[in-house]
């Protein structure tokens, strides 16, 4: 009743969303055991690399700032990581950041040999010098990275996109060799503490998540979808059922959590499989596909 | 962010000061704040007393600790928190035993029939004795400087660690290990309070975690039973960038 599909096929439509509990293979492994219908990993580059000094987290009840600044382990060290994720029976998806299309083809194909079920290209981090959103803005870097990874792998390949430009039709075009979209990511923001009358992330801006972003998500959602049909899977602000219905019938077929799992742990991931199925039931829909852009106008 | 307002800094050792301030947060002994030294760094420390008043003592590793451990009555101490679980503290004998600075969260548990293992490399690491019954204190330094020669495991060796209702055990994961092997097949009830690279203090960046846990917000106490089904403790971490390592 639950199952989905966004190129590759999910028992439900609950992702575990990048760079929140998925840097060590045996975290992954539980959260997709405890219900996730598959996880992103931490974005992987080619290299070791250290990411911020804290503070690099800050959160409140309707928001979360964070600039981890891209720590991971680096490529070669993380196949052992997919390799003991993928013991759940579950899709992971490798979550890769670059500055060349080269360097993102090469990331992409070693994640394809470790077992990953498809590539999310981050081209949307808001908070690191050179990557991230900074490739993602260039429209023929875009398109030439999408075009290159697609060539060498045979995995679905998600661009994750970022809100942090004037025009994301642009972007999305300029992807559109992609298998779908991963809208949004979070969205550059700061957080001043009034009596330290500093900055409080290291970094000074950070990524803003949480239910604060779930309206500019949706937005994007919506326009995506109507304008190119292509799968899209949502992000940001997903907390409640209603979130996540709302996130489908703008568009979505399936949606990545991530913020929320602070708050409401990693039973969420249940709890919100039993929710919808319970709403489908008592609307008599018997595929999540029926509901996906019910709303577009 | 919040804020403790220093009232005393006492000097434990050469690196060691135990600051204490009046405030009305409830603490579960065994809980920790992600303490922020504005424009230097956050680190997590855990509570040394947690009533009136209370306290925490930071032992100097890097800039943000020696910035707190200087700290004097009036300046501030940032922070978010408390997090974790902290320890269960029941009525009974209790046996706490603490590696360095790993006894000061410990400190909260104690009481007049409370025995303490205190055990550190050199008689300098040893800190906060005077808060136990001197007839119910071990220590043990790996170069004899002070109490026995040997690890924590040696000292347990002279007592009878199966008549206690309850073992507290807290400091680096190497030591918690060799506590764990000497007490997984005795009859014995131990919660044992982790240290891991953690960075959010929140459950959701994954750096302190172990097979799936979350160091900062599952625990840092775990149950000797729950530490049998992990496979990653006293084996493999998480650097800071991720990366995993053998112990």
């Amino acid at each position: 009743m639950l199952e989905t599909d966004i190129g590759i096929k999910l028992e439900n439509p609950f992702i575990l969303a990048s760079g929140i509990l998925d840097e060590n293979g045996y975290t992954v492994k539980r959260v997709l055991e405890s219900g996730a219908g598959a996880a992103v990993t931490k974005s992987i580059g080619s290299s070791e690399r250290r990411g911020f000094e804290p503070p690099v987290i800050y959160s409140d009840y309707n928001y979360t700032i964070n600039a981890i600044g891209l720590s991971n382990p680096g490529i070669e060290d993380y196949g052992n990581e997919i390799k003991i994720a993928l013991q759940a029976g579950k899709p992971v998806i490798g979550s890769i950041f670059a500055q060349t299309p080269e360097e993102f083809a090469g990331l992409a194909r070693k994640m394809e040999g470790y077992g990953a079920y498809a590539i999310e290209l981050n081209l949307s981090c808001p908070h690191v010098n050179g990557y991230g959103m900074e490739v993602g803005s260039d429209p023929e870097l875009v398109s030439a990275i999408v075009s290159e990874v697609k060539s060498k792998v045979n995995i679905p390949v998600y661009a994750k996109l970022s809100p942090n430009t004037s025009d994301m039709m642009k972007q999305a075009n300029a992807a559109s060799k992609c298998d779908g979209y991963v809208l949004i990511n979070t969205i550059k923001a700061m957080k001043i503490d009034i009596n330290a009358r500093m900055p409080v992330l290291s970094n000074i801006y950070g990524g803003l998540s949480g239910r604060s972003v779930k309206p500019v998500g949706i937005r994007y959602v919506y326009e995506v979808k109507k304008e190119t049909g292509k799968n899209v899977i949502g992000v940001g602000g997903i907390n409640t059922l209603e979130d996540v219905l709302e996130y489908i019938m703008a568009g979505a077929s399936a949606v990545q959590i991530g913020s929320a799992v602070s708050s409401r742990g990693i039973a969420l991931f249940s709890d919100l499989s039993l929710e919808l199925e319970k709403y489908m039931e008592m609307n008599s829909i018997s595929r999540v596909k029926d509901l996906v852009g019910v709303a577009i106008r | 962010m919040r804020y403790f307002t220093v009232s005393k800094n006492i000097r434990e050792a050469e690196n060691v000061n135990t600051l204490e301030f009046y405030d009305s947060i409830n603490i579960i002994p065994g809980q920790f704040i992600m303490a922020w030294v504005p424009g230097v760094n956050q680190i997590p420390l855990s509570f040394s007393s947690t009533g009136s008043p209370k306290s925490i003592t930071v032992k100097v590793y890097g800039d943000a600790s020696a910035k707190i451990a200087g700290m004097k009555k009036g300046d501030r101490i940032f922070y978010e928190g408390p997090y974790g679980n902290g320890f269960n503290n029941i009525a009974g004998k209790k046996l706490v035993i603490g590696a360095g600075s790993g006894i000061a969260p410990l400190i909260p548990l104690i009481d007049d029939d409370t025995t303490g293992i205190i055990s550190g490399k050199t008689a300098g690491d040893i800190i906060l004795a005077s808060k136990f019954n001197p007839d119910h204190l071990i220590i043990a330094t790996d170069d004899g400087t002070a109490g026995r020669r040997g690890f924590a495991t040696e000292a347990m060796r002279e007592i009878d660690i199966e008549s206690f209702d309850m073992i507290y055990a807290c400091g680096p994961e190497v030591m918690l290990k060799a506590v764990f092997d000497y007490m997984k097949n005795r009859d014995v009830k131990c919660q044992f309070s982790l240290e891991r690279s953690m960075k959010c203090g929140i459950g959701i960046c994954d750096s302190c975690s172990i097979n799936g846990f979350q160091v900062c917000h599952d625990g840092p106490v775990f149950t000797l039973e729950q530490l049998r089904e992990m496979d990653e403790f006293g084996r493999t971490k998480l650097t800071y960038s991720g990366k995993r390592v053998f112990f």
